[in-house]
């Protein structure tokens, strides 16, 4: 990627930080606001948009199916409900096993997807999205019936499940923000072969990539991000399926520069997306999920129309 | 020692043979076609050549080796694959394609090296795509595309060149020009099978040929011999006198 290209993109992100520490009735008046409410919630959103920004880049190119990412595929539903069962059984959000459980949930969802799709024959984009689709409604079913029975909590948890960065916990910010790093640049070390898995399955075993293996390796990677995503700030979806299309006008398609710039344009986009909540319909409060499904819905229906005129 | 020595393959998705007790060798230096009808299991036998489809009795050897104890990387260095459509979603340019071709060849994570550059440049210019290196691969027209893939399997810097029907959708100019071009690798010591759907095309260059029957049958020999009008006719379900076949 070009140097200018680089400082644009930093340049984009730096904006999107400037319009989050400033969005609110209060301004830029009061340091105390500034610094102890939305600078932490600056920090969450601009971590969970790396995070579901590099499962998008990840899941779009392992799968060869650029309408995939973290929401369709069912990850973020599949992680969701994991916090949903943890938080009603008691484990803490800081605990190891609620991350590992948010985890185990993200990839079980993620793997019944593929499956599901790969059953109707072959894997084509559309089958994807329709096994995600269902696998996603099913569990979005599953928290839902158990909200509604368990009347205690219920409010703050559908606040979770809606989609929102409203209070984070220091411990949970740090520990997601690792992880999303440590998958990043796990990522960032076998981008070759995933460009490589974006040719197709077949392409990529003849290049010299074991497309099972790298299968696993990268929908791990991808679920990682979007289970640390998902602690912080529930089910937000979109930002994985909008940033790498939007990034890779500005850079080449190859993973190698798709995979950080994904991240640092999904924590730009979900940091503006959450500035734009608070502020646009202020002293109302939108969450950032909704923002991001007012502009991603659209840009989806966009892409399919692409799709369809597409080459493929 | 031949590079690639396929024996005993058997191979069904159902009931009936698909492949049947089919045997070939090939040495470096030869161009062998791949003929046959429809459904004679002409592109299953590449993949199953190269082990991507597995669950075939009989074995296959390239340059002596067991296909099934080489990992993929090494596989890769050895036999390059050009299926009869490549595409992907994505804007990559025809240079990064071709460099794509270099994956197995490259650690996982470095850049591309000077090699590898280099490698890729002469893929392109042996292919004549020089010229659009830097256009996107889906804004090519459908020949030139395969000569990007083409030129991307020469960058692999393989032994084996196996290609499923490069010339199917392309006109006579490039059928010609690929023809032409794997003929000039094929004197580079290079051993190439291509599955071709024009007996005709056999006379540009190949010097064994494969004839698939449907059911399971096969006949390999040299092309003069193998390739009379009357064993095509028979193959292709053709009366003898058909102006599409050899005189």
């Amino acid at each position: 990627m070009e140097r200018n290209k680089v400082l644009l993109l930093f340049a984009v992100l730096a904006a999107a930080c400037l319009f989050s520490l400033a969005a609110g009735p209060a301004g830029w008046s009061n340091a105390d606001v500034i610094l102890n409410l939305r600078l932490p919630r600056t920090l969450a959103a601009l971590a969970v948009g790396a995070g579901l920004g590099l499962a998008g880049a990840l899941f779009q190119g392992v799968l060869k199916n650029p309408l995939s990412d973290p929401y369709i595929l069912g990850t973020s539903s599949g992680a969701t409900a994991a916090a949903v069962f943890c938080f009603l059984a008691g484990i803490e959000r800081t605990s190891p096993v609620f991350f590992l459980a948010v985890f185990a949930g993200a990839f079980g969802a993620t793997f019944l997807s593929y499956w599901l799709a790969r059953l109707a024959g072959r894997l084509s984009d559309a089958s994807l999205v329709l096994a995600g689709v269902a696998v996603s409604a099913f569990l979005s079913a599953l928290v839902m019936l158990t909200l509604t029975s368990v009347r205690e909590r219920s409010f703050s948890l559908l606040y979770f499940v809606l989609g929102g960065l409203y209070s984070v916990q220091p411990g949970v910010l740090i520990a997601s923000s690792l992880i999303i790093a440590a998958a990043g640049a796990a990522a960032m070390l076998r981008w070759r072969a995933l460009d490589a898995m974006a040719l197709g399955e077949e392409k990529a075993y003849h290049l010299g990539a074991e497309p099972g293996r790298e299968r696993i390796i990268f929908f791990a990677l991808a679920c990682a991000a979007t289970s640390a995503a998902v602690a912080i700030g529930g089910t937000i979806g979109f930002v994985g399926l909008m940033t790498p299309h939007i990034v890779r006008l500005l850079t080449k398609p190859s993973a190698r520069t798709l995979i950080p710039a994904s991240a640092v344009g999904g924590a730009a986009l979900l940091a503006a997306a959450d500035a734009a909540g608070r502020s646009l319909f202020s002293p109302a409060e939108v969450p950032a999920g909704v923002i991001m499904a007012l502009a991603g819905a659209p840009f989806f229906m966009w892409l399919l129309w692409k799709n369809s005129r597409g080459t493929a | 020692m031949p590079v690639l020595r396929a024996s005993a393959l058997t191979f069904s998705y159902g009931p009936e043979p698909l492949i049947n007790g089919l045997g070939f060798e090939l040495r470096s230096g030869d161009f062998m076609c791949v003929l046959g009808p429809n459904g004679s299991g002409k592109s299953t036998l590449l993949k199953l050549l190269t082990g991507y489809i597995r669950g075939a009795s009989g074995s296959v050897h390239i340059a002596g080796e067991d296909v099934f104890g080489i990992g993929t990387r090494e596989l890769a260095r050895l036999v390059a694959y050009v299926p009869s459509e490549t595409s992907t979603p994505y804007d990559f340019t025809a240079r990064e394609m071709v460099l794509l071709g270099r994956t197995a060849r490259s650690g996982f994570w470095r850049g591309y090296s000077a090699a590898d550059e280099e490698a890729a440049d002469r893929a392109m210019e042996e292919t004549g795509i020089t010229r659009f290196a830097g256009r996107s691969v889906n804004s090519l027209s459908t020949g030139e595309r395969q000569l990007a893939f083409i030129a991307q399997a020469l960058a692999q810097e393989a032994r084996v060149l196996l290609m499923d029907e490069p010339t199917s959708h392309l006109d006579l100019k490039y059928k010609s020009a690929v023809m032409a071009l794997l003929a000039g690798l094929v004197s580079k010591r290079m051993a190439v099978a291509v599955v071709l759907h024009e007996p005709a095309l056999a006379r540009l260059g190949c010097n064994k040929a494969l004839l698939m029957e449907r059911g399971g049958g096969y006949s390999f020999g040299p092309v003069p011999e193998l390739l009379t009008a009357q064993r095509l006719a028979r193959v292709y379900g053709l009366p003898e006198n058909s102006p599409l076949l050899p005189k």
